[in-house]
């Protein structure tokens, strides 16, 4: 029973300082300090096959005031998939820059940069990937209130109140009762 | 039809008549609404026998569509569009997020009424309008247009301090050309 | 050799030629693209924000809007992210029904890049066919959910309701049809010296750095790669059902054009044999009160294939009513913006939005 994955897990955990498990089979995760998630990631790349990137994204950890990043290899040899998970600090979110192991990297990262806030030194391309003329703080951020932001930016009509029950104000406007199998489903 | 054949002199009925029976829909996907448009475009809906067809750039066009919800950076690009299109022109806004923001209506980046930055001729309400609801909402707008009443181009140029004031406070970078009709 | 001044082009985000709302800004000497540079952003409408104000299962109203000419692999994608996170059982009868529906969604979605693929040639003759013959899809999908584009039908623990009466016999003949319109397309579209011409050696992706690129689907494919989720990761019933996983070499438009061509045959032959191996039973292992619905804390990550190529979710939960983080990967994430980007550079202006067609570009899948 996952003989290949506990394979892959000792090999990285002999090679570098982490810690990891594995999650099911073809899911491994390893936990690594942010300055060493690089070398990993190129040394999984370059000496054992995990060449697809699949993905980069960020999980706002806000209350331990940590951004948790999530790097995913797939190896299209084995099939199985590498999770490189690490803490940045979330007040001065820096993180490495990896568009040279991969290309696409790139974009990854200006988006991160543009949704969380997170700098990457040594990135290029232009500061505005997703969103034009921003300046509020940014909003993939848990503390950014979109709901807040939208009315105070683009004030809708009246009519749309956030967390009537539609079948409360149905009944209410036709006289109906709502049926007790309806009930039961209520919100609260 | 409803026309008010008797309060349109003979010239303004003709105008009016043939100006219906030619729609040319301007090709601007702004949302998701667009995938239901090559739908009504192609043989079984086929909108082209009541004169509706495509049109690749603004100046040739009459109708633009709002294919839905708009982020504030295409809102951008939709005012220069419609600034550069000819009179007459109508805006047709397709689906129930361009009325009162639908589904979007707390998200940062997308605008909630339509109204308020560009006039509004028909709305089609459903989240996706099916074919039919687009061909009776062209309907609508043919039935306008033969009365008289489609007057987008003007109410746009006689209100046009306020929808600048709306228009100026969502998009911040303000780097638009003065037009001046 | 006169050398010609570098112009600057902008290629959407309103042109008849792009796909979708986006803009393509490129760099041209005379005729070919010296840089090419994708902008997205147009129709970013923080869906992933937005989930996590939504509970785990309103979700699924947003889940199908992040790619709209297919949205059934987002709602697979999510559901199974969300079932490995709860543990929870599918039915035997809502799998098979599951895989029904993807490839559904796949065939309808060939359907509308045929009509893509060959409206940038300039042949729109096969565009009223395709698109016209989709209806027909769209109606197999009415039945089923009651939408046409939109169908919410897929849904943790299985799906919203079992097949309707007489769904099957309709499905068989529809796909009956679908069979036979197919060769015509291939007449129209493959034996046009036309398209001929214009794909073969058009907007290459090498070989050998296209997975270091992280290409996916079928421009993947189209280099000879034989990578697809459906046999590198079963999901699903797809272990137990025969199928090609079709590949071609050279990597250009006329590659990728034969890979698309295939898998839709192939779509049809699955669907048939799901119909027929169907069992009967549940199709829906109920949630106990799906308003209040809480998962347990974790992370996963799963993927499934869409006609674009893997889409993958990660999925994180703090044990609360409401998702704590999803993040998309959409297939045309790095084949529409890095990749294209790449390829792009060398070729004609005309080809711009040929080869943008025939990556299978999706910008409301790129920004979300």
């Amino acid at each position: 029973m996952l003989e290949q994955e506990q394979a892959l897990l000792s090999q990285v955990t002999s090679a570098f300082p982490v810690k990891g498990k594995v999650m099911r089979n073809r899911r491994v995760e390893v936990w690594a300090e942010s300055t060493t998630v690089s070398s990993i990631l190129m040394y999984v790349k370059n000496q054992m096959g995990y060449q697809h990137l699949n993905h980069i994204t960020c999980i706002d950890r806000i209350e331990d005031t940590k951004f948790q990043l999530v790097y995913t290899v797939f190896s299209h040899q084995t099939k199985m998939t590498l999770f490189v998970k690490t803490f940045i600090d979330r007040n001065a979110p820096v993180m490495d820059n990896i568009d040279h192991i991969w290309d696409q990297a790139n974009t990854y990262e200006r988006e991160l940069r543009e949704m969380y806030g997170i700098q990457f030194p040594g990135l290029v391309g232009a500061q505005e990937f997703i969103l034009e003329d921003w300046d509020e703080m940014p909003p993939m951020r848990r503390d950014f209130k979109t709901e807040e932001y939208s009315e105070k930016t683009f004030s809708s009509l009246p009519g749309r109140e956030n967390t009537q029950d539609v079948r409360e104000t149905i009944s209410t406007r036709s006289g109906e009762e709502i049926p007790d199998f309806a009930k039961k489903y209520s919100r609260d | 039809m409803e026309t008010k054949k008797d309060s349109q002199t003979i010239a303004e009925y003709i105008k009016n008549w043939s100006r219906k029976h030619s729609l040319f829909v301007m090709a601007y996907g702004t949302g998701c609404g667009a995938i239901e448009i090559p739908a009504t475009m192609t043989s079984r809906y086929d909108a082209e026998r009541l004169g509706i067809r495509g049109a690749a750039t603004p100046r040739q066009a009459d109708v633009l569509l709002i294919t839905g919800y708009l982020a504030t950076k295409t809102l951008k690009r939709v005012i220069r569009v419609y600034e550069q299109m000819q009179d007459p022109k109508y805006v047709i806004a397709f689906g129930s997020c361009t009325i009162n923001g639908g589904m979007y209506y707390d998200s940062y980046n997308t605008i909630n009424v339509l109204e308020k930055y560009i006039p509004v001729d028909v709305y089609i309400n459903g989240c996706m309008p099916r074919p039919e609801a687009v061909i009776a909402g062209f309907k609508q707008l043919q039935d306008k247009i033969a009365r008289g009443d489609a007057d987008n181009g003007t109410r746009y140029k006689e209100n046009l301090d306020w929808y600048r004031a709306n228009q100026q406070q969502v998009i911040k970078n303000w780097r638009m050309p003065d037009y001046n009709w | 050799m006169v050398r010609e001044k570098e112009t600057t082009l902008y290629i959407g985000p309103q042109h008849p030629g792009i796909t979708g709302n986006m803009m393509v800004k490129v760099k041209v000497q005379g005729d070919t693209v010296t840089k090419a540079e994708v902008h997205v952003g147009y129709l970013h409408r923080a869906f992933e924000k937005l989930i996590e104000r939504r509970n785990w299962l309103q979700s699924f109203t947003i889940l199908c809007r992040f790619c709209v000419p297919e949205p059934d692999p987002m709602e697979l994608t999510y559901a199974r992210a969300v079932e490995e996170l709860e543990g929870r059982e599918v039915p035997e009868r809502a799998k098979y029904i599951r895989v029904m529906v993807m490839e559904l969604a796949r065939l309808q979605s060939f359907m509308l890049w045929y009509a893509g693929q060959s409206g940038s040639a300039g042949l729109y003759t096969l565009g009223q066919w395709s698109v016209g013959d989709r209806n027909y899809l769209l109606d197999l999908f009415e039945d089923l959910t009651g939408g046409r584009i939109y169908h919410m039908y897929i849904w943790p623990g299985g799906v919203r309701r079992d097949l309707p009466v007489g769904f099957k016999d309709k499905a068989l003949r529809t796909m009956d049809y679908i069979e036979k319109r197919l060769d015509e397309y291939d007449k129209l579209l493959f034996d046009n010296v036309i398209f001929q011409k214009r794909a073969q050696g058009v907007g290459i992706v090498p070989a050998d750095k296209a997975i270091e690129w992280g290409v996916v689907g079928a421009p993947l494919r189209g280099c000879g790669i034989k990578a697809d989720v459906r046999i590198d990761e079963p999901y699903e019933v797809y272990d137990r059902l025969k199928f090609e996983v079709p590949t071609a070499f050279g990597g250009d438009v006329w590659a990728r054009a034969q890979v698309r061509r295939q898998e839709a045959r192939q779509s049809i032959s699955i669907i048939r044999q799901v119909l027929e191996q169907m069992p009967e039973g549940e199709v829906y292992n109920k949630i106990p009160n799906p308003m209040k619905w809480k998962v347990p804390a974790g992370e996963a990550w799963a993927k499934t294939e869409s006609v674009r190529g893997e889409v993958g979710f990660y999925v994180v939960s703090d044990g609360s009513e409401f998702p704590r983080r999803v993040h998309v990967k959409g297939a045309a994430f790095t084949n529409g913006v890095t990749v294209t980007e790449k390829i792009l550079v060398g070729q004609n202006i005309a080809d711009i939005s040929f080869i943008l067609n025939s990556m299978g570009v999706c910008p409301p899948e790129i920004e979300r």
